[in-house]
């Protein structure tokens, strides 16, 4: 565009109208859902239309006696919080060992622990029902979580590594010339460095099993009903209001726990 | 420190793996090939009965085909938001990331659900349409195969652009600049040098998009209906239903092997382009 | 983690493969005093047992229940996994032909009648050794009167171009889908041993039909969408449906109801029968009967104190005595071909 002489750059103002209309429209359909629900879960009418005819927080305050969907909510809280903290602990050291070495044992490693991102989490779950059933157990709380860790560890080695591979290796040969144990020096070095990775992994991972439907699904025993599930199933069959309520309150903590993640951690630059 | 002790960090994971992970499906894959629900002789009376059935053979060909229509959408709308995400500024580029995340952090219940308001006969989308007079009838978008594309490609959208954008904010604008600078035009420049350069990127996004498209158990159910029958709700039904484990467990390894095949085309494509380019 | 019995290998066992996260967990630790588990049906019927039955159970007495939605057939595959151990609840609500396949497979005990105050109340229809019957479901006709001017009076009304496109049904996976295929089959001259006229009748009707459910929670979102006009239902969900507001009224076709019955049943290997059968017996109240009869619930009653009142009265039944004159189906011929059944029908609609 500098250039005087050049032909009017048609080309430049077409491909950004092109990529600009493609992202508008994306950028819109990944915000409208998340948007009609908030504004549906304000309905006055015992429908969920949108738009709705008139507005209310009647079902959020029917919310404070939906004893079914708190305690599912409960549980969830729970195992999510359980989950993710095996995750860290779990998952840290490994991360750490698969960002250092490019062993064959580690990079077996490297596939096996990715590998829940990309096999079925429905064929897994029931795998896991199978197992549990022919070792003569039954579904239960304990099962779930190390399910849910499976699922949601992954994340916290994506970032984990992402963060590891940022460090540079100079800090720590000078804390251990300065004969800093490996453990003082993980302490005090390492893990400071790349506690943001840690943190960005675990806000995923934690969301990750608070919003898990296929491995809850086979492996959650009748006492503890999971939130997913039993949104799922009031929405499928009362078309509960006070599900869209629920939603509203989920939509709001996801996006005050993820602007805290940003604010803290820089989410979004440990996810790219 | 040591290889040895390097490696021994990974071990408490390993365990868990081995025993929730590896062990799980080993059972899986003994279980499928079990003649009677309480084992029995080997079989492979299962896998034949699947192979052999059109029916459920277009089940797999069909989830298997959906996941490549979702990629492709996610793909056609994910690299432009990736693009313009790269280009932005510091904070632009986190709000674009952040609007981008919001959907995978957003229950998939409630997502879904909010999709089957816009959806609706009488829902949003069908608003517009008929306000603007694009359509004389309300489209069917709710129980077909359209909106369950659409809602795959909204909802896995953020794995697709991640990944390219890593790529695409490595890449040094000089490479542009020059590409310009001899003559060719954006557009040029975009096939010839940004698209290849982000390869990896792409590959990455496609592979995270399929895998998790042909598995979203909850919205293809709940957008598609009875009538359009995929891999994970035929499981299910199989496994819970009909209460048929070892057929249920035949068809999930067959489901398994047949994701595994494709992610593992996608990789040797992406390495093949490495060496390539 | 299970704390009413002392620590056995298998509590040990999963105490360790925890890395002690039980500890972790204290809202998830039952606590000690004794906890019912009680299985109940998605939409009306989880309402209706929240908020009538749950609180009219609690009341006097020293113990929590928690309501678990679990499908009929799925509380027979989990009782089933589960079978040798302890179940995964205690009290089982079954559709008519479920009961058949639970009494065969030994998963539900016989009715203690004599710890029942209120057995005794019930029309002798709905007395059953194996459980009592709560309740009755009942099918017809659903349609928009917003969108179907002339009210349907036969199930062919379904196949009139009239209504092309905005035709409902369900997956066979719901007692709705087998009996509405049943039914049809009966019409067209089917017998149960040959359901060829039925899916004659049916290949002809799919042109017509804008959505397929994939279960009874799936319809009831088509009708709040407005997905669909016209399409078979269940009495109960329509009254549901319309307590929220939905524009939809329900028909009995000229050929009859036709209808199954609902019961509930004490699990095989409970902890805790005594409160599995208080907690039936509390359903069996004239009381519970007629607060859940009311709108939006319209549960039929069982029990004879209770005389009938409300929507029922006009399509379904005037009196009780003509409740034992609806017609049922042969689960016994039924329930071997079922599974034969949703294979064929998931085959034929595939779109």
């Amino acid at each position: 565009m500098s250039d005087p002489r050049a032909r009017p750059d048609w080309e430049a103002v077409s491909l950004r109208l092109v990529f600009g209309l493609l992202a508008a429209v994306a950028l819109i359909f990944l915000v409208a859902p998340t948007l009609v629900i908030l504004i549906t879960s304000f309905t006055d009418s015992e429908s969920l239309r949108f738009p709705p005819t008139g507005f209310s927080l009647r079902w959020y305050e029917a919310l404070l006696d939906a004893d079914q969907m708190q305690r599912a909510a409960w549980n969830s809280l729970q195992i999510a919080v359980c989950t993710t903290l095996l995750c860290v602990l779990l998952g840290t050291p490994a991360s750490i060992a698969m960002a250092r070495s490019r062993h064959p044992w580690i990079r077996a490693c490297d596939v096996l622990f990715m590998s829940p991102l990309l096999l079925p989490a429905l064929a897994f779950g029931f795998a896991g029902l199978i197992f549990v059933n022919q070792m003569g157990f039954r579904p239960s709380v304990t099962f779930l979580v190390l399910g849910h860790t499976i699922v949601c560890v992954p994340f916290v080695l994506r970032t984990t590594i992402a963060a590891m591979t940022q460090l540079d290796p100079a800090l720590l040969d000078a804390s251990r010339s300065l004969g800093a144990s490996e453990w003082t020096t993980f302490r005090r070095v390492t893990l400071p460095l790349i506690a943001k990775g840690i943190a960005a992994g675990a806000f995923l991972a934690f969301m990750a099993s608070f919003d898990n439907v296929p491995v809850s699904l086979f492996l959650a025993d009748e006492r503890t009903e999971v939130l997913p599930i039993h949104l799922w199933q009031q929405i499928e069959s009362n078309l509960d209001v006070r599900t869209a309520a629920a939603s509203g309150v989920i939509v709001m903590l996801t996006l005050g726990l993820m602007i805290i993640a940003e604010r803290t951690a820089g989410l979004t630059r440990q996810m790219r | 420190m040591s290889t040895a002790s390097t490696t021994r960090l990974t071990l408490p994971l390993t365990a868990l793996f081995a025993v929730c992970f590896v062990a799980p499906l080993c059972v899986l894959v003994a279980l499928s090939l079990a003649a009677g629900p309480d084992g029995g002789v080997a079989t492979i009376g299962h896998y034949a009965a699947f192979v052999g059935d059109r029916f459920n053979a277009s089940i797999l060909f069909d989830t298997l085909w959906l996941g490549v229509k979702a990629t492709l959408v996610c793909l056609l709308f994910g690299f432009p938001v990736a693009w313009i995400c790269a280009r932005a500024h510091v904070r632009w580029q986190s709000v674009l990331i952040f609007l981008v995340v919001l959907p995978i952090l957003t229950s998939v219940v409630v997502r879904t659900f909010s999709w089957i308001v816009i959806l609706g006969r009488h829902g949003l989308l069908n608003q517009i349409v008929l306000g603007l007079g694009l359509a004389d009838e309300p489209l069917r978008l709710l129980y077909s195969e359209a909106g369950v594309i659409i809602v795959l490609a909204q909802v896995q959208m953020p794995l697709m652009v991640l990944p390219i954008l890593t790529v695409l904010s490595r890449i040094d604008s000089n490479l542009f600049d020059a590409s310009q600078a001899l003559g060719a035009g954006q557009w040029r420049t975009l096939w010839r040098v940004a698209v290849p350069l982000s390869m990896p990127g792409i590959i990455a996004g496609c592979i995270l998009t399929y895998a998790a498209s042909i598995t979203a158990f909850v919205t293809q159910t709940l957008i598609g209906g009875a009538r359009l029958i995929y891999m994970p709700l035929f499981i299910y039904q199989q496994a819970v239903g009909a209460n048929n484990w070892p057929f249920a467990a035949a068809i999930s390894v067959i489901f398994m092997v047949a994701v595994l095949v494709v992610v593992a085309v996608l990789n040797g494509f992406g390495r093949r382009f490495e060496k390539h380019v | 983690m299970n704390s009413r019995n002392a620590f056995s290998r298998r509590d040990f066992l999963m105490a360790g493969s925890a890395l002690g996260l039980g500890a972790l967990l204290p809202g998830l630790a039952r606590a000690a005093g004794e906890e019912l588990v009680a299985a109940t049906f998605p939409g009306t019927w989880n309402e209706a047992h929240r908020n009538i039955l749950k609180p009219a159970f609690m009341k006097g007495i020293d113990a929590s229940v928690v309501q678990s939605i679990i499908l009929g057939t799925d509380q027979i595959s989990r009782l089933e996994a589960a079978k040798g151990g302890t179940p995964p609840f205690d009290v089982a609500i079954f559709d008519s032909p479920q009961v058949l396949d639970a009494v065969k497979q030994g998963l539900i005990m016989e009715y203690p009648v004599a710890k029942s105050p209120h057995y005794g109340e019930l029309l002798p229809a709905f007395q059953d050794k194996w459980g009592p019957k709560i309740s009755m479901q009942v099918i017809g006709i659903a349609y928009n009167p917003e969108r179907v001017k002339t009210p349907p009076t036969r199930w062919e009304d379904l196949w009139d171009p009239r209504y092309k496109g905005r035709v409902g049904l369900t997956a066979l996976n719901s007692q709705l889908g087998i009996a509405f295929l049943a039914e049809l089959n009966r019409i067209k001259g089917g017998t149960d041993a040959d359901f060829g006229p039925a899916f004659k009748a049916l290949r002809e009707l799919l042109p017509s039909v804008g959505a397929i459910a994939a279960n009874l929670g799936a319809y009831a979102t088509l009708w709040q969408q407005e997905q669909v006009d016209i399409a078979p239902y269940n009495f109960n969900f329509v009254q549901t449906l319309k307590g929220k507001g939905v524009p939809v009224e329900f028909v009995v076709p000229e050929t009859g109801p036709v209808g199954w019955q609902t019961s509930m049943h004490v699990v095989a290997g409970s902890r805790v029968p005594e409160l599995a059968t208080r907690y039936i017996d509390t359903h069996l109240d004239a009381a519970v009967q007629a607060a859940m009869m009311k709108p939006p619930y319209d549960v039929i009653p069982t029990n004879g104190k209770v005389a009938l009142q409300g929507a029922m009265t006009q399509t379904i039944a005037r009196t009780q005595a003509d409740l034992e004159k609806i017609r049922g189906l042969d689960w016994a011929a039924l329930n071997p071909q079922r599974s034969a059944l949703i294979d064929r029908f998931n085959r034929e609609i595939r779109a």
